[in-house]
């Protein structure tokens, strides 16, 4: 651990305020701009969150390219011997997503993470949108839907697919109105979040 | 009686030890790096089949953090560089809201922040030698 090049390696040393207060101001004014151009709806920024369950609620999703199949999801908490955690899932894609009124809720050590966005007129967007899910409703409606298809066949989502020889489904188009589904993961290419806010307490 | 006064020697020696070693370097900064970064990658849990599909966002929402964290461990073992890895961990922890789940929702984010400022902030004293105690 000796720092064989440092010629400080020997000095104990000691943070300078000034210099701290030099950096540490306008970092945190970087993030307030940040913070700042994903609420306007300017910076998309990337989601992946998975190994709790959380709720997710929308007024209505619009999408273009839908494909839905079955999944067997690993926690990756699986540690212990003997015990598998499998459950299964349905996997829900979605090439391009517009959602309103987007809620999603998250319970992290007994505390509940709540975020919305997509409230005032513009909808959150979504691309390359995966959902697995256990529980999924709302009122559908699909145009140009194919079911049964093989899962592995899938054509709507470019570069996701099922297993193979299990059902699978996709629409060209889908709109759900109240939607609320119940996920284990949620990714996505990139999501732009207008008028997002994050709450402590209260569910979706 | 020996053998305790020869065991606690030997734990002061340590505890001096570990202190020099602690006051040499920007100790709580690299540290705050580490942990920052190490939150914002528990947050992150997609399977990485899937984050390599979704191609180079999938993956960075993984680099970014792991070298968040590697940037923090270099300014715990590598401190003469410490400049150059505190800003690296500054921009990495910006980064991070785009590409990690808000910064691991701001949490890491903020201690990645804090933590790279004060490393860039921590400089040894100039008197060489000189053992403040």
């Amino acid at each position: 651990m000796a720092d064989t090049r440092g010629t400080a390696s020997s000095l104990r040393g000691r943070v300078d305020r000034r210099r701290f207060a030099a950096i540490a101001l306008p970092s945190l004014a970087a993030v307030a701009v940040l913070i700042l151009l994903t609420t306007q709806n300017v910076l998309a920024v990337s989601f992946s969150i998975s190994g709790k369950p959380f709720t997710v609620t929308a007024r209505e999703l619009k999408g273009r390219g839908f494909e839905q199949f079955g999944v067997l999801d690993r926690s990756a908490l699986s540690g212990r011997p003997g015990h598998t955690r499998e459950t299964v899932l349905t996997a829900n894609a979605i090439r391009s997503a517009k959602i309103t009124d987007l809620c999603q809720s998250v319970a992290l050590a007994g505390l509940t993470l709540r975020i919305t966005a997509g409230t005032g007129g513009a909808p959150v967007r979504a691309t390359n949108l995966v959902v697995d899910a256990d529980r999924l409703s709302g009122d559908a409606s699909f145009t140009n839907i194919h079911i049964g298809q093989d899962a592995s066949r899938l054509t709507q989502v470019p570069g996701v697919e099922g297993p193979p020889g299990t059902f699978g489904q996709q629409a060209a188009t889908v709109t759900i109105t109240g939607l609320r589904q119940h996920a284990f993961a949620v990714t996505a290419g990139t999501f732009t979040l207008p008028n997002f806010s994050l709450h402590f307490g209260g569910h979706c | 009686m020996g053998a305790a006064l020869y065991r606690s020697d030997r734990w002061r020696w340590g505890l001096d030890a570990w202190h020099q070693w602690r006051h040499t370097r920007p100790f709580w900064g690299g540290l705050l790096v580490v942990a920052g970064g190490t939150e914002i990658l528990l947050t992150e849990a997609v399977p990485i089949p899937l984050a390599v599909h979704i191609g180079l966002q999938g993956i960075a929402g993984y680099l970014i953090p792991l070298v968040l964290v590697l940037v923090g461990l270099l300014l715990l073992f590598h401190p003469v560089q410490r400049t150059f890895y505190s800003l690296l961990a500054i921009i990495l922890a910006l980064a991070c809201w785009i590409t990690s789940n808000l910064g691991g929702f701001l949490v890491g984010m903020l201690a990645a922040l804090i933590g790279g400022s004060l490393a860039f902030a921590w400089r040894p004293q100039q008197q060489p030698g000189r053992e403040a105690k």
